[in-house]
């Protein structure tokens, strides 16, 4: 029964639209494009498929610890939303041996439909990383936090969910112009997924939603 | 795909910021797709088959709930709005007796969102005969686009096919006094529209099964988040305010585990935000969006229903 529901795919977990945008800065003056797709995974029929949330961004290294990036969302641009992310990756440790190194990502979320309809949605992601072989691929874990600032929704309700957390694994392939991105999420384990309306996959039961994604990514100077 | 290759040709030529600006304007601006065409999970007909319906229904009714022949009428009304030119061709299914509906009381039956009347005729079967054998008479229509009736279904569509259902028992002799409205789910909004802003006539009694509060609190309950439902949604549909100008006496049911239509962000918002004259609540254990007569059991359904028609 819930299968038929369309309505709601689109809105399905909305806060986990794309991968990391940037887990490893860029290097210094380097830019980068970058085009995503992938959302969590819900039972279609007998299939399972991730909601295809399809989004486009850019990248420009300030220098070699520090890379500045926007986003849109283009799934939420069909539907006649400018939803945009700004943000920035900082690289705070660097890998020593096995010892990951460590990058934080601060983002501002901002969705603008008109003057009545638009929010912003401050984005906190850690991510450690480890370099490996002469391409220098990686491999990263990490979380996402979105924090929703609203303390009141529909009828002064009380927003209950302030915290949408998300730990992640993925992975980049490198190469010299470009790099690939498979990332998987656990979105929002701490969150009850039985009221959704949509019928997530996920390894917690009645938690969450598991979430994969791709990235390509062209990088030139 | 034009956006794509000119998209594809900035980024490959180097001119990124261009190429990303134009990109980002493009979709900005070229907008755009809503969700409100996808609230009406519609399917299409050929003929009602009613009994001899094969097809998903949510439970079936025993032979001891057998409408006779006589008793069940199919036919076309012409819905239409002020602000149409034209009429367009419904179907209505009236069960019981058109001779006597100046005399009966008859349910208006306002159905969900999926499929068609065949979908639903068990759940029309089960109010006509509540209390007692075909006591009371049951109308039901299939909104545009739902079943054989035509055109594409509107949120100002779904008030005015009701209301060509209820100008038809106007006609037939109904008065105002003997008319109760049943909405469930979907239909809760042209239940709760036509109780708080009568046009032919004005029901005397409102019952809402899984009611949903508004299309706002369906965008918010799916993301999680307080996001504005105009996002993503033009449906103006919203029960939880539409409910404070409803005077009649109001009955509320709604599963526990209504796992489509929240109880406590949809269900409890119309029920507490209802400042008529009287009120009931029937909170249902163990029942989903689609199971409160199975759950409660279809004698227990009736009762229920048809105390609140009789005594209220």
């Amino acid at each position: 029964m819930r299968l038929k529901f369309l309505f709601f795919l689109f809105l399905s977990f909305f806060f986990s639209c794309a991968p990391s945008r940037f887990v490893k800065p860029l290097e210094k003056k380097q830019h980068a494009a970058n085009v995503s797709l992938g959302g969590p995974l819900f039972k279609y029929g007998t299939a399972t498929i991730p909601v295809p949330f399809l989004t486009a961004s850019y990248g420009y290294g300030i220098d070699s610890t520090l890379t500045g990036f926007a986003a849109i969302n283009v799934t939420s641009a069909l539907y006649g939303n400018f939803q945009m992310e700004l943000g920035a990756t900082k690289q705070l440790l660097k890998q020593k041996k096995y010892i990951p190194a460590l990058s934080i990502s601060t983002v501002a979320n901002i969705i603008y439909r008109d003057k009545d309809a638009h929010k912003f949605y401050p984005q906190l992601d850690i991510n450690v990383f480890w370099e490996y072989g002469k391409r220098k691929n990686f491999f990263y874990v990490g979380f996402d936090n979105w924090f929703e600032l609203s303390q009141k929704k529909a009828y002064d309700i009380k927003q209950s969910n302030r915290w949408m957390f998300t730990p992640l694994i993925g992975h980049d392939f490198t190469g010299k112009k470009w790099n690939f991105k498979m990332e998987a999420k656990i979105i929002a384990p701490n969150l009850s997924n039985e009221k959704l309306t949509v019928e997530y996959q996920t390894p917690f039961k009645n938690h969450g939603a598991l979430g994969i994604y791709l990235g390509y990514t062209y990088k030139f100077n | 795909m034009k956006i794509f290759f000119l998209y594809q040709h900035f980024f490959l030529s180097g001119k990124t910021k261009a190429g990303t600006l134009i990109f980002a304007m493009t979709l900005s601006f070229s907008s755009c797709l809503r969700l409100d065409d996808n609230l009406y999970n519609k399917t299409k007909l050929t003929e009602y088959k009613l009994d001899n319906y094969t097809g998903e229904v949510d439970f079936t009714l025993d032979y001891s709930y057998h409408i006779p022949d006589s008793l069940v009428h199919v036919f076309t009304l012409q819905s239409q709005s002020n602000d149409e030119s034209s009429a367009t061709n419904i179907y209505a299914l009236y069960i019981g007796n058109i001779n006597t509906i100046a005399s009966d009381t008859v349910i208006m039956y306002c159905h969900g969102n999926k499929d068609h009347m065949d979908f639903y005729w068990q759940r029309a079967k089960l109010l006509a005969n509540t209390k007692s054998k075909n006591r009371f008479g049951v109308l039901m229509i299939d909104y545009r686009g739902f079943g054989m009736s035509e055109g594409e279904p509107t949120e100002d569509a779904l008030y005015t096919d009701v209301e060509a259902g209820l100008k038809w028992l106007k006609n037939s002799g109904l008065t105002n006094d003997r008319l109760v409205i049943y909405g469930f789910s979907m239909g809760t909004a042209p239940a709760t529209k036509l109780s708080a802003e009568p046009r032919s006539l004005k029901p005397c009694k409102l019952i809402l099964e899984a009611p949903f509060a508004s299309a706002e609190v369906m965008v918010q309950d799916a993301t999680g988040l307080a996001l504005p439902g105009t996002c993503v949604t033009d449906l103006k549909i919203n029960n939880g305010e539409e409910i404070k100008s409803v005077q009649q006496p109001f009955f509320w049911i709604h599963g526990v585990e209504d796992d489509f239509l929240n109880i406590t962000t949809h269900g409890e918002v119309v029920y507490a935000n209802y400042k008529g004259t009287y009120k009931e609540a029937h909170r249902i254990p163990n029942a989903g969006h689609s199971s409160i007569p199975s759950t409660m059991g279809f004698l227990n359904y009736t009762n229920a229903i048809g105390d609140f028609i009789t005594q209220h």
